[in-house]
C-alpha cells in the first residue's frame, strides 16, 4: 500500500517567522499523512494526493479576498469531494420572527455549535449520487451531514430547527463564507490514475485562521481515501499592527483615533477658512 | 479600490465609506445633528459589523463635529454656558440609559423597544417640525397663537430657581432646565445608540426657544465631547472602532459638514427646519418599513445597540 501523501507549494515569504509557521504546518501535514493510510487500510492500491497553489493568504491593507486553486492525482474512475473547512466554532445570531402578526423584529438569539465559520464543498458529481449517507454524516460532506453536525439552541422542533438550519445556510452564503458546486472540478485521465484541478474564490470575509482542505476519493458509494492540506490567512503589515493595537492596546487606539478626529476636524476647518468662506 | 479594515475584518470599496461620510457630514453641518441615526444602519447595510458601525460611527462624529464646531464657533453661533449645562445633563442621562439598556436587554426584547423608540421619537418630533416650520413660514398669525400656547410651559420654566441668562442665545432659562433636557435626551441617545443630536435641535428650538443657528453651533458643541467621551469608552472596553474605517469616513465627513455649515447661513432658519424635518420622517418611515416587511434573511448579527 502506498502512502497518501500531501505537499506544500513553496511559499515566497521573506519573513522567519512565516517559514517556521510553514515549517510546523508541513510536519504536522505530514504527520496527519502518516496517519491516513492506518484509517483506510481496508481500501488498498489507491494514491491521492493534494496541494493548493495558495496555501498562505496575507491580508494586507489592500486585500479583498484571493483565490486557491486546489490539485492533485487520484485513482481514475474514483469521484472527488473537495472539502475547505474552517475549525467548528461557535456563533450566535440574532433571529427575526413576526410578532403581533405583523410587526417582523429580533425575537431573541440563536446559538449554533459546531458549526464552522467557513464551509465550501465541491465534487465532481451531486454528492448525493455518488456517497450514501452514512459516509457523508460521517465525514461531514454536504449540507444535510452538516445539519446533523450543527446543534442550534433553542429550538423546540425539527420543523423550527430545519427552518433555522436553512436560515442559517442562507445567511452564510450571503456573506460568502459558504459554498456548494457540482462538476466544477476539471479532471484529466492518464493510464490508471486521474488529475483533478478546481479554482475557488477565497472570500475576504474569511477571517485569520487556519482553514483545512481535504480531498476525498469516493468509490461505491463510499470515501475510499482522503488526503488534506492548510490554507492559513494571516494579516500582515498595517492590518497587523493596527488590529493588534486596537485589541491589546485600547486606551491608546482609542486617543489616537480621537486625536485624529480632531486633527482632521481642524485641519478641514483651516483650510476652508483660508478659502474664504466665513463671514 | 478597496482597502481592508482591520477591526471591522473586512473589505470595503473605499468610495463607499467616504460617499457616506460626504452625505452625513453635510447633514451635521447644516443642521448641527451629528448623523449617527443615518451613519450606523448604513454602515450596517454596507457589510461592518453592527458594533463596529456603531462604535466607528463614533470616532466619525468626532471629526464631524470638529469642523463644525469650529465653523460655527468662528462665526459666534456656539452657546458655549448653555453648551456645558446639556453637557452636565447629557452626561449623566447617558449612564443612566446605558445602564436601562442592560436591564432591558435582560428582560429581553430591548431591540424592539428601541426601534419603538425610534419610530416615536422621530415620528413625533419630525411630524411636529414639519407642520410647525410649514406654519410659521406661511402666516405671521399663527405665529402669534403660538406664542400665546406656550407661554403656560413659559411660564412654569420661569418658576424654577437658578435662572440663569444665557447671552449668546439670549434666552434666561433656569439652569436645570437644560440639564433636565440634556439628561433626558441623553437617556434617549444612549437606548437608541446615537448622538442625539436630532433630538436635542427640537429641544432647543421649540422648548428653550433658542434661535436656529446657535441651536446648531451649541447641538455639534456638545455632540464633540459626548463622542469622545463614547469612541474612548468603546476603543478602551469593546476594542471595536475601526481606525480606518474611521479615517475614510472622516475624509468624507469633514468636507460634507464645513460644506454643510457654508450651505447653512445662506438657508433660512426656518428652511433648515424643514428639511431636517423631512430627512427625520423619511427615517421614520424606513424604520416602519423595516418593522412591517419581510426581511430577505432572518439571522442576523448579533450586537450593536
Amino acid at each position: 500500500m502506498k502512502a497518501v501523501s500531501s505537499q506544500q507549494s513553496t511559499v515566497n515569504s521573506h519573513k522567519t517567522e512565516y517559514r517556521l509557521r510553514l515549517l510546523l504546518v508541513f510536519v504536522l501535514i505530514s504527520m496527519l499523512s502518516a496517519l491516513c493510510p492506518l484509517l483506510f487500510a481496508d481500501d488498498a492500491s489507491a494514491e491521492l494526493t493534494i496541494s493548493a497553489n495558495h496555501d498562505h493568504i496575507t491580508i494586507d491593507f489592500f486585500y479583498h479576498g484571493s483565490t486557491v486553486s486546489v490539485s492533485g492525482t487520484s485513482d481514475a474512475g474514483t469521484d472527488l469531494i473537495i472539502k475547505i473547512t474552517a475549525p467548528d466554532s461557535h456563533e450566535a445570531l440574532k433571529q427575526k420572527g413576526k410578532a403581533a402578526g405583523f410587526l417582523w423584529m429580533n425575537l431573541g438569539t440563536l446559538k449554533f455549535e459546531n458549526a464552522p465559520n467557513l464551509y465550501s464543498i465541491h465534487s465532481t458529481r451531486k454528492i448525493e449520487d455518488i456517497l450514501s449517507r452514512e459516509e457523508m454524516d460521517k465525514f461531514v460532506i454536504g449540507y444535510p451531514a452538516l445539519n446533523k453536525h450543527i446543534e442550534i439552541i433553542p429550538v423546540s422542533n425539527d420543523e423550527e430547527r430545519t427552518k433555522w438550519f436553512s436560515e442559517f445556510i442562507r445567511y452564510k452564503e450571503e456573506s460568502k463564507l459558504y459554498a456548494s458546486s457540482s462538476g466544477q472540478i476539471n479532471t484529466t485521465n492518464q493510464t490508471d490514475k486521474q488529475t483533478y484541478y478546481i479554482k475557488t474564490d477565497w472570500p475576504y470575509q474569511a477571517p485569520p485562521g487556519e482553514y483545512l482542505v481535504t480531498v476525498y476519493a469516493v468509490k461505491d458509494h463510499k470515501v475510499v481515501e482522503k488526503a488534506e492540506t492548510k490554507v492559513i490567512v494571516e494579516q500582515g503589515g498595517i492590518v497587523k499592527m493596527l488590529s493588534g493595537m486596537a485589541a491589546n492596546n485600547g486606551a491608546v487606539y482609542g486617543i489616537i483615533s480621537i486625536v485624529i478626529a480632531l486633527g482632521a476636524g481642524f485641519g478641514v476647518g483651516m483650510v476652508f477658512r483660508k478659502g474664504g468662506g466665513a463671514h | 479600490m478597496y482597502l481592508y479594515l482591520p477591526v471591522a475584518l473586512t473589505s470595503i470599496n473605499i468610495l463607499i465609506p467616504v460617499g457616506l461620510g460626504l452625505v452625513v457630514g453635510l447633514l451635521s453641518g447644516l443642521f448641527g445633528v451629528g448623523g449617527g441615526f443615518l451613519m450606523t444602519p448604513l454602515l450596517i447595510m454596507f457589510g461592518i459589523p453592527s458594533t463596529v458601525a456603531a462604535a466607528t460611527d463614533s470616532n466619525q462624529i468626532v471629526a464631524a463635529s470638529t469642523s463644525g464646531t469650529y465653523a460655527h464657533w468662528k462665526v459666534g453661533n456656539v452657546d458655549f454656558k448653555m453648551g456645558f449645562h446639556l453637557l452636565i445633563g447629557g452626561f449623566v442621562g447617558g449612564l443612566l440609559g446605558v445602564q436601562g439598556i442592560k436591564i432591558l436587554r435582560a428582560m429581553g426584547n430591548a431591540d424592539f423597544v428601541i426601534k419603538m423608540a425610534y419610530v416615536l421619537m422621530l415620528g413625533i418630533v419630525g411630524t411636529y417640525m414639519f407642520i410647525e416650520s410649514l406654519r410659521s413660514m406661511r402666516k405671521k398669525k399663527v405665529e402669534e397663537v403660538k406664542q400665546r400656547k406656550e407661554s403656560g410651559i413659559a411660564g412654569f420654566l420661569k418658576l424654577l430657581p437658578l435662572q440663569t441668562h444665557y447671552e449668546k442665545s439670549g434666552v434666561t432659562h433656569s439652569a436645570l432646565v437644560p440639564i433636565v433636557f440634556g439628561g433626558f435626551v441623553g437617556v434617549l441617545a444612549a437606548v437608541m445608540g446615537v448622538g442625539g443630536g436630532f433630538l436635542m435641535v427640537p429641544v432647543m428650538v421649540y422648548i428653550l426657544r433658542m434661535p436656529m443657528h446657535v441651536v446648531v453651533g451649541t447641538s455639534l458643541f456638545q455632540i464633540l465631547f459626548n463622542c469622545i467621551e463614547v469612541t474612548f469608552l468603546q476603543a478602551y472596553t469593546n476594542h471595536n472602532v475601526d481606525f480606518i474605517l474611521a479615517v475614510l469616513l472622516l475624509l468624507g465627513s469633514t468636507v460634507g459638514a464645513q460644506v454643510g455649515a457654508v450651505f447653512g447661513r445662506k438657508l433660512k432658519g426656518e428652511q433648515l427646519k424643514v428639511i431636517l424635518a423631512v430627512i427625520v420622517l423619511v427615517v421614520t418611515v424606513k424604520i416602519i418599513f423595516e418593522l412591517t416587511l419581510t426581511p430577505s434573511l432572518l439571522l442576523s448579527q448579533a450586537g450593536g445597540h
